[in-house]
């Protein structure tokens, strides 16, 4: 028990392992043993950590509370639509206001879709008023907290994918490009405002992305490829 | 011979790229900054080659390739086949929807020789303040990160962060072999991931004739691609309003009437792009902010005399850009 450093039995089958040098039966001895030994479950885990950290492949680690993450995003979500919108005036003309934007995007949402809790992705322990004060650390990249590399965890980019595919739920849902605009008014402006649906400022809006397309296909070097952003549709 | 020369400028920026990781250590240790330095004036020297030929690359090469686009707003993964090619030195796009109706972008009739105002903020050829040359090594920092594989192609990895928030990242994958943009991320300043292209294949041999003599899709768009001029090598001033703020490193590259009513502002650092709106209207427009993947929309009004016109700026900035953006417009003698 003292003997921090006793080797487990089965360490050297797991490094084999690791190298992908095992034998079929080291391997059938693993996988009884990781059914009962959270020993072998928590070296095999730490091995993992090690080789990623090796082959900066980290941030991909964090797949694995994924579903944890993703569970803790749906319920600060769902109070999110249950509470309205607070209101604070004071703060309209500070930078920071729009920045609840992804936080009310339920409550706010324009008709014609569902905005998933997706807008919260990659961002989910990420509080929306940080964003602001977060941007510096990319200046100074040695201050990032990701462990190997240098940079906050997008750099690294793998999570979009998981979402595409991972949080698509049910068997319903119809894979569909959405003209959907999430929009948050101005808290001055709607009293004064003249009353005007969602579907109107979806459907605005809609055209300006369209017609700024034309410039940022232009002038952003990468060919067409913003037009990919406009969602063309019978109306237009 | 193109490949080769990217070859060696990209091979070169890794070099400078070690050279920078010892420096920065020494720097941690001693802080001698001299040296750091002089690798960045001769690194900024290969990226502008790089991003020049990543500009020229767009026009000059034939290609079909599919890509898939998707947001961070949405669950969908849309899938895209674009086309380019060059036919008497006139270039020829087009851009299919693979899923949902059948839809398509076409954008043809503009001259290979002429370089839009983007193009020439990425060659280095444009002044966006005055006769000053802001370089994009001062509105973003530039990594090389590591070499990927993507649509069966090698690529480069260069990682792009901004250097204040009022501008968004990126990570390019750029072709090997032909410094064409393969993979795009963009990030926001909390490192989250706001919409991505990504290649699945690249065809570099098309059948030319098969794709003028493709239908176009009853359901398409003809894209504006005379916008800004060609080869412009100054910023100018918009007619009739005055934007008195734009994040830094953006230049004023061209106006154009929309819709017959309203007016459109374009603007760009090279990378990212804004537009903004200005038009009459008869009530009191909605005021707020729109988003949707990494594009914003901030809506405000503004007057000229008693007129009451809606202002919109759009565009994969920060809305904290956007609405300083918009704070900064009014009306100007006509």
């Amino acid at each position: 028990m003292t003997q921090q450093n006793t080797h487990h039995p089965l360490a050297e089958s797991l490094s084999s392992l690791m190298d992908n040098e095992a034998s079929e039966l080291e391997l059938q001895r693993i996988l009884k043993a990781s059914e009962s030994d959270s020993e072998v479950k928590a070296t095999w885990s730490r091995y993992q950590i090690a080789r990623a950290a090796l082959h900066r492949d980290l941030p991909m680690l964090e797949m694995s509370d994924f579903a944890a993450r993703v569970s803790a995003a749906l319920e600060q979500e769902e109070a999110h639509s249950a509470a309205p919108a607070p209101t604070t005036p004071e703060k309209k003309t500070s930078p920071q206001w729009w920045q609840n934007v992804a936080r009310f995007a339920v409550a706010a949402s324009v008709a014609g879709g569902v905005v998933l809790f997706a807008q919260n992705f990659g961002g989910v322990t990420q509080e929306a008023p940080t964003a602001v004060a977060a941007t510096p650390q990319l200046e100074v990249p040695t201050t990032a907290v990701v462990p190997a590399p240098s940079l906050p965890a997008g750099y690294h980019a793998q999570p979009l994918s998981a979402r595409a595919v991972g949080l698509q739920t049910g068997y319903e849902s119809r894979q569909q490009d959405s003209r959907q605009v999430v929009f948050v008014p101005l808290p001055s402006s709607s009293q004064t405002a003249a009353q005007v649906s969602d579907e109107e400022v979806r459907d605005y809006l809609n055209k300006l992305i369209e017609e700024h397309a034309d410039n940022a296909a232009l002038n952003s070097g990468q060919g067409m490829l913003p037009f990919a952003r406009v969602v063309l549709t019978e109306e237009d | 011979m193109r490949k080769a020369v990217l070859i060696r400028s990209l091979s070169g920026l890794l070099l400078l790229q070690a050279a920078q990781f010892v420096f920065a250590d020494a720097e941690t240790r001693a802080t001698p900054s001299q040296p750091a330095q002089a690798t960045s004036v001769a690194q900024n020297q290969s990226l502008q080659a790089l991003f020049a030929k990543m500009s020229r690359v767009s026009h000059n090469l034939n290609y079909q390739g599919a890509f898939t686009y998707e947001h961070q707003n949405s669950s969908t993964l849309q899938g895209f086949r674009v086309s380019h090619w060059v036919e008497d030195g006139v270039e020829y796009e087009r851009l299919l929807y693979l899923n949902g109706p059948e839809r398509e972008i076409v954008r043809h009739g503009q001259a290979l020789d002429c370089f839009s105002p983007g193009d020439q903020l990425l060659q280095g050829r444009l002044s966006s303040i005055g006769s000053r040359l802001i370089g994009l090594d001062e509105l973003y920092q530039f990594q090389i990160r590591y070499t990927e594989r993507v649509a069966g192609r090698m690529a480069t990895v260069l990682q792009v962060v901004p250097r204040d928030e009022f501008r968004y990242g990126y990570v390019l994958s750029v072709d090997q072999e032909t410094g064409l943009v393969l993979k795009s991320l963009m990030i926001d300043g909390t490192g989250r991931i706001l919409e991505r292209y990504q290649f699945l294949e690249l065809d570099l041999n098309p059948d030319i004739k098969q794709l003028q003599e493709a239908p176009t899709a009853r359901l398409h768009r003809v894209a504006n691609a005379q916008l800004g001029g060609c080869n412009r090598t100054q910023g100018g001033e918009p007619e009739g309003w005055a934007v008195k703020w734009i994040p830094s490193g953006f230049a004023f590259v061209g106006q154009q009437r929309v819709r017959d009513a309203a007016d459109m502002l374009m603007y760009t650092d090279g990378l990212s792009t804004f537009s903004v709106f200005i038009e009459p209207a008869s009530a009191q427009p909605p005021e707020g902010i729109g988003q949707r993947g990494a594009t914003v929309a901030f809506m405000s009004k503004v007057k000229r005399d008693d007129q009451i016109h809606r202002l919109t700026v759009v565009g994969e900035i920060p809305a904290v850009a956007a609405e300083r953006v918009a704070a900064g417009v009014a009306a100007t003698a006509k």
